[in-house]
């Protein structure tokens, strides 16, 4: 099945494109306060760059060089823990592989013989021809520092896929263990493969940095300089990664990972690529930090590294790119200076005021316990950090707040909700003998249903009849025990959720999973996943097709959002959590609208409405069908039902025992049973009463 | 709204870089110094596990220099030391990224023309290169890895080629392999198992005592480590028990090395059981106590002297001054302070200038008569003198338990053939 | 020794060990069954707990292992230990629930986890700039009583003290759970904690009386650690605490006859494993069982339904 792209020329046209933008206010405001921000960065740059002449000292330059990589390690599990929200507990493992890694290549450690297999290589200048006592000589690996910074990149990005494998389907908490247990297995590897790693001891003798034969030896002003173009390199990367495809799709996971496969997020893959990516900023700061040092140990990867980092990005902001370099920034200058100088202070004040306690409090050695406050205080008091990820929204005017909903449905003008032709005269969606049990509980027991294209389709029953578990096992979020789904006449059943979105099935839950902490634009876009192509690589260089698939994208998400009026355009840079529960409502319909879906499955979709936004949906509900989009509708209000449904099924126990109009069902006996009880008078009552 | 976030967020930057630049400032303004001023500086491990070693340690370098300050100084110098910290909290020990910055804020201050230290090896590997490059002599009094004099490696460690690392101790390629000799020639051990702490120092050691062991002949039952973090050595003792060796020898520290001597009395009481110099301190002797710790055997990389005659006043004006018993590495502490001393003399006295360069060359050639006797060094920087001493701990009961001096019993001069 | 006194002592070694994990796995598993939160913190309440008996020992004028007692006065001294530790450590814990995890409780995602690291932090670094890096000796009136099994083997008297003391009392926490009425409520509150809001029942008290309980039980381990060991330190939660929480896991987390299998095994491993591989590689294999089990069988070898909030 086509897999269609969005192109801005076949949505909107573009003269509407730029009404679009100029008309919400909350965008357009937004887009002039990023000028300003230029100038800030420019003065902190021109200051970072200045620094090793305003500060002469090589110990200071050292120090600010050290943080520097700290800081990017930092950036690194931002991507892993901020983006991805997984809790990993041991990234100081890939920065040991980075470390190590270079540390093999390019040190007098390993020297296996000399031969002439070596040869190609010699001449390619990745090693050297010893012959320190004449004979057949031994190899030195002699890699080039800049070569090896990407390599060790990779290198760490393919352990992080390894080392992630095994968490995907963990819960925050085991995934944290387990990766704790990595970080913990690493160093022990390091400390018993003296081969490699010289053991305990710690390698020695790493090749320092030449560039253009200025060789970088133990000065430190070329590493601070390195240092620096290595973060700005990294704070690019993670910035572009944030506000692009993938950066959303990993918000979604953080938020609510079920909700973001149901959208067409493929988790595995996504969650993968988080740890690769997050490790392979560690693996190139690993060599960085090893050439400077030009000794490697295991001591220096251990876990209390691992939780250093982790307080600080939860100082600077979890998810916050500034916030995580500035936490960063702030720790270590923490423990280089001012816990110094406030410690002489302190000594100075216990001189004078002559208590012992404070002539010999050493706050440099009490930094761990600094860590451990600073951890429970951000998490009890800030959760956010110094800086917040996400920057507080302006409130809506008082007459957009008090504005009059309109119940308007879509216009016709707008363009389709889907790109494809349906044959009107096969049934767009059929299900055979679908069964499911959990345990001796039979949820649904063998369900048969052809749905016609264009048509709604309501789903009634009693509570525990098995409607939600339908929509599950159709949607891929359960796998069935028996039974077909066919879209289309394409067998889709067993396919993992994102794929069944890719074929053109969405749905909204009977709870909302909606990603509260995210915009109601960014909800809306997460929909657009499937229907866009752009991976990592493609979001950091925002080459054109890029830029155009984004700004789709964009226009998709807010015609579907136009749909409902100005219930939730004004409202599209709020978060999803500070929505009223009828446009939470809304949104997750919206959500769902957005990845061009042939069949939606809405789960009580008026759920908590009251009767006149009730009837709003119900007519927008229509509009749908009208557009081509097929609907199954769970709903408990059979006036809903009567009114929009051509045709309803009704569900008990886990078996379908009713199908037809809505009328039919009304005097259906075997329904009323179902609904109201064994009584022969009630039903008489109630068929009297239809 | 938007503009006073903005600004607020300016606002913390700006001060944020005023108040840098303004401790930058000051860190410059501190450069003025009055002249006749030689500073030395000191870098040991003051957090962490070898904290209270280090500590000794830098005791007695500070004992030479204010020894010398109360004469007046040296030909007229002031001595002013400079003390940094090669721990870190978050390494919980030695730190040798922290080592490499001390070493680069010593070579950035011109005024500062040797340094004594490390205490670890792990750290001496990070400073060589640097001090190297800054042609500055450091003299330790405790470091006893081989590899950073090894003239094999000069290359990572020296590149500029002269010596710069110089010791008051002899290294662990002598340490290990003459314990390995005293136990062959006078506990007549046939088998022994050797351990380590899986830290730079006790595995190198353990290294060098095993494959001397080897060669002269002693089997080796097995070879394990232990991890210093973990309460629980039965396993491995278990293990030992069942191989029924003569011996055990313990390559590392007291922090694998209490609970090792804790539960070998228990689990193998009568087995021969050594160790080097880091378990000559004070912290096995009060973390393991009597009467765990009765019959070990252990090293000093260097000659025995806290009970010569000639340390009795250091030993007293030590405890006098610090109120703490010196171990000896206080006293190859200050035997290396009193070389770098004698170095300033010396160039001063020839009219050179006063630089580090010509400190360097002062204390390689060296011929300075200290409380273990005459130190000169190798080309290497090895100290010439390659005693390894063989002390035991037996309980004294006239003495508190303590008391390191009075229950580490000196043997002798370990066989160095 | 023969092979098999070799073996036998191993196994002897093993079930110790494996006693002590248990120990703290239990309180570890109780707390995270009733509020499904991974607490850091308790292992280092097991550190402080066995400082708390040190000092308690030290009160009644105990130093190191030279005075020895016997019977009776013995059986006081230990029980007055084991009062005031598991009295600190509960109170410990009941603190730390109420000042820092209740204020966190229904937040989702990872903070409260951070807030037990950060808190584990806390703990140990007070020991450790307080008391010191060093082990401390410790207080000790147990007599070094040994037994020879079957020629080669021996058992020591600390050993049996240690399964009879952690049998005790994991029969008097499974007692407890299962058939008094605060014990049916805690069951109900891990179940379902708003259903149990709703039957009536005061889901902070139980949540209170479980972080009491669990950390008493930790105080306890921490005094038999030192009892056993003779000595104890900043770090000894760190270490243990890992092994704990394998054996944990591997029986099956919030489960409590699981905490006990799983203890053991962890410890027969640890044991036999550094018999007959070496000990250098054991943290690798627990380590990597523990990674094994997490992803192919996360409900444990008896546990329960792994909880499905993600």
């Amino acid at each position: 099945m086509p897999e269609p792209h969005l192109e801005p020329s076949e949505t909107t046209p573009p003269a509407a494109m730029i009404r679009l933008h100029s008309w919400i206010p909350a965008i357009r405001d937004r887009a002039k306060s990023e000028r300003f921000r230029p100038w800030l960065y420019g003065l902190i740059l021109l200051f970072a760059l200045a620094f090793p002449y305003i500060d002469g000292n090589e110990g200071d330059i050292d120090s600010a060089a050290n943080a520097l990589a700290y800081a990017m390690l930092a950036l690194g599990l931002n991507i892993v823990v901020g983006f991805a929200g997984l809790l990993d507990l041991g990234y100081a493992a890939f920065f040991a592989i980075g470390a190590y890694t270079y540390g093999a290549f390019s040190s007098y450690q390993m020297q296996p013989e000399w031969s002439s297999f070596w040869v190609p290589l010699q001449w390619l200048g990745l090693v050297q021809h010893l012959t320190p006592d004449g004979g057949i000589g031994t190899v030195h690996f002699a890699v080039s520092f800049w070569l090896m910074i990407p390599v060790s990149a990779l290198v760490a990005a393919c352990f992080g896929v390894v080392f992630g494998a095994p968490t995907l389907r963990l819960k925050g908490d085991y995934l944290a263990i387990v990766t704790l247990g990595f970080g913990e297995i690493v160093p022990i590897v390091a400390r018993n493969w003296p081969y490699v790693t010289n053991g305990a001891q710690g390698l020695s003798g790493v090749t320092t940095p030449k560039l253009f034969g200025y060789d970088f030896s133990v000065l430190s002003t070329p590493y601070y300089y390195l240092g620096l173009v290595m973060i700005v390199f990294l704070i690019f990367v993670s910035t572009r990664l944030k506000h692009s495809r993938i950066g959303r799709a990993w918000l979604a996971i953080r938020e609510d990972e079920i909700a973001a496969e149901a959208m067409g997020v493929n988790r595995t893959r996504l969650k993968l690529l988080a740890f690769a990516i997050g490790a392979s900023f560690a693996g190139s700061t690993g060599t960085f930090f090893v050439a400077k040092l030009q000794t490697a140990s295991p001591e220096m990867f251990m876990f209390p590294v691992s939780v250093m980092l982790l307080v600080m990005i939860v100082l600077g902001g979890i998810g916050s790119v500034a916030g995580v370099v500035v936490g960063a920034l702030v720790l270590q200058l923490l423990q280089s200076w001012f816990l110094q100088d406030l410690t002489q202070w302190i000594h100075a004040l216990g001189n004078l005021t002559g208590i012992v306690f404070l002539q010999q409090l050493d706050l440099v050695q009490s930094i761990e316990l600094i860590f451990g406050i600073i951890l429970v205080f951000m998490m009890l008091y800030r959760r956010q950090g110094i800086i917040p990820e996400r920057a507080a929204v302006t409130a809506l005017s008082y007459d957009e707040q008090n504005a009059m909903p309109s119940r308007r449905s879509i216009e016709a003008r707008l363009a389709p909700l889907h790109r494809r032709t349906i044959d009107p005269s096969k049934p767009i969606l059929e299900i055979k003998d679908l069964a499911k049990s959990f345990g001796g509980i039979h949820a649904v027991a063998g369900i048969d249903l052809s749905v016609m294209p264009g048509t709604i389709v309501g789903i009634i029953g009693p509570n525990g009849s098995g409607k939600t578990t339908f929509f599950n096992l159709i949607t891929g979020l359960t796998d069935p025990d028996r039974g077909k789904i066919l879209l289309e006449g394409e067998d889709i059943t067993g396919l993992k959720p994102h794929r069944v979105v890719e074929k053109g099935i969405a749905r909204t839950f009977q709870n909302l999973r909606l990603f509260s902490n995210m915009t109601v634009l960014e909800n809306a876009l997460v929909g657009t996943h499937t229907r866009t192509s752009t991976g990592a690589i493609g979001a950091v260089l925002r080459l054109p097709r890029t830029r155009r698939e984004e700004t789709a994208a964009r226009d998709r998400a807010l015609e579907i959002l136009r749909i409902f009026g100005n219930r939730l355009i004004p409202r599209v840079q709020h978060l999803a959590h500070s929505l009223s529960y009828a446009n939470r409502r809304r949104l997750e319909i919206a959500r769902a609208l957005v990845s061009e879906p042939v069949v939606v499955l809405l789960d009580e979709p008026t759920a908590g409405m009251n009767p006149t936004e009730t009837l709003e949906l119900s007519d927008q509900i229509r509009s749908l069908r009208d557009r081509g989009v097929t609907v199954l509708m769970i709903e408990h209000k059979l006036a809903v039902v009567n009114e929009i449904a051509d045709k309803v099924v009704v569900l008990d126990h886990g078996e379908k025992i009713a199908e037809g109009t809505p009328k039919e069902i009304h005097s259906n006996k075997e329904v009323l049973r179902a609904y109201l009880g064994r009584t022969t008078d009630a039903i008489a009552e109630a068929a009297t009463a239809s | 709204m938007t503009k006073i976030r903005l600004s607020r967020r300016a606002f913390n930057v700006a001060a944020l870089t005023g108040a840098t630049a303004l401790a930058t400032g000051f860190g410059g303004l501190s450069a003025f110094a009055a002249d006749k001023v030689v500073k030395i500086g000191i870098t040991v491990p003051l957090t962490g596990a070898d904290a209270e070693d280090a500590t000794l340690i830098k005791d007695g370098a500070m004992l030479a220099f204010e020894e010398a300050n109360a004469k007046g100084g040296v030909h007229g110098y002031k001595i002013v030391p400079v003390v940094y910290d090669n721990g870190t909290a978050t390494a919980g020990q030695y730190d040798p990224a922290q080592a490499a910055t001390n070493t680069k804020k010593l070579v950035s201050d011109p005024l500062v023309v040797a340094n004594v230290g490390p205490e670890m090896s792990g750290d001496g590997k990070a400073m060589s290169p640097i001090l190297s490059e800054a042609d500055m002599a450091t003299i330790t009094p405790a470091s006893t890895n081989p590899d950073i004099t090894n003239p094999k490696m000069a290359g990572q460690f020296r590149p500029k080629g002269k010596a710069v690392y110089f010791r008051t101790v002899t290294t662990d390629a002598y340490q290990g392999p003459e314990m390995a000799n005293y136990f062959k020639e006078k506990l007549h051990v046939k088998s022994v198992f050797v351990l380590d702490d899986s830290g730079a120092y006790g595995v190198g050691l353990a290294d060098a005592f095993q494959n001397r062991a080897k060669k002269i002949g002693i089997k080796i039952v097995g070879r394990d480590q232990l991890n210093p973090k973990e309460a629980d050595y039965t396993t491995v003792l278990t293990k030992i028990k069942g191989l029924h060796p003569d011996a055990i020898y313990y390559g590392g520290v007291a922090q694998a090395g209490v609970k090792l001597a804790k539960q070998a009395h228990e689990i193998v009481p009568k087995m021969i059981k050594g160790g080097g110099d880091g378990i000559s301190g004070g912290s096995f002797l009060s973390g393991a106590g009597f009467p765990a710790v009765e019959g070990w055997y252990s090293t000093n990389a260097g000659p025995h002297l806290t009970e010569s005659p000639k340390a009795a006043k250091f030993v007293k004006d030590f405890k006098a001054k610090f109120n703490k018993v010196p171990d000896d590495y206080s006293i190859t502490s200050y035997d290396a302070a009193q070389v770098i001393l004698a170095a300033i003399e010396k160039v001063a006295k020839s009219g050179k200038k006063m630089n580090r360069s010509n400190i360097r060359d002062a204390i390689q050639n060296s011929h300075v008569k200290t409380l273990q006797g005459t130190v000169s060094f190798d080309k290497n920087g090895d100290i010439k003198d390659r005693t390894v001493s063989v002390f035991q701990y037996r309980h004294d009961t006239s003495h508190p338990a303590d008391d390191l001096t009075a229950q580490l019993k000196y043997l002798t001069v370990a066989p160095q053939a | 020794m023969t092979a098999w006194d070799v073996f036998l002592q191993q196994v002897i070694n093993g079930v110790s060990l494996g006693a002590m994990y248990s120990l703290l796995a239990l309180g570890f598993t109780m707390v995270y069954g009733i509020i499904e939160l991974i607490n850091f913190a308790h292992f280092n309440v097991f550190m402080m707990g066995s400082f708390f008996a040190l000092w308690a020992l030290q009160a009644m004028g105990f130093v190191g292992q030279s005075h020895i007692l016997y019977g009776l006065p013995l059986a006081g001294v230990l029980l007055l230990a084991l009062l005031a530790t598991m009295l600190g450590s509960g109170v410990l814990g009941v603190a730390i629930e109420r000042f820092t995890l209740r204020p966190l409780r229904g937040v989702r995602g990872t903070a409260p986890m951070i807030t037990t690291i950060g808190l584990s932090f806390i703990l140990y670094n007070i020991i450790l700039l307080g008391a010191g890096a060093d082990s401390k000796n410790y207080a000790n009136p147990l007599p070094n009583t040994a037994w020879m099994i079957s020629g080669g083997a021996t058992l020591r008297l600390r050993e049996v003290l240690l399964w009879v003391v952690s049998l005790l009392l994991m029969l008097g926490l499974h007692y407890f759970v299962r058939f008094t009425k605060m014990g049916k409520a805690m069951q109900a509150t891990a179940q379902d904690q708003e259903a149990a809001r709703m039957v009536g029942i005061d889901v902070d008290k139980v949540v209170v009386i479980t972080f009491f309980l669990g950390s008493a039980l930790a105080g306890a381990a921490g005094l038999i650690f030192g009892l056993y060991y003779n000595y104890t330190s900043y770090i000894i939660g760190y270490q243990a605490g890992l092994r704990a929480f394998t054996a944990a896991v591997l029986g099956g987390i919030g489960n409590i006859p699981g905490a006990m299998l799983g203890g053991v095994i962890i410890g027969l491993i640890e044991s036999l494993g550094g018999q007959y591989i070496a000990v250098r590689w054991t943290d690798v294999i627990i380590f990597s069982l523990l990674v094994l089990v997490l992803v192919f069988r996360p409900t444990g070898l008896i546990g329960r339904a792994a909880p499905t909030r993600s």
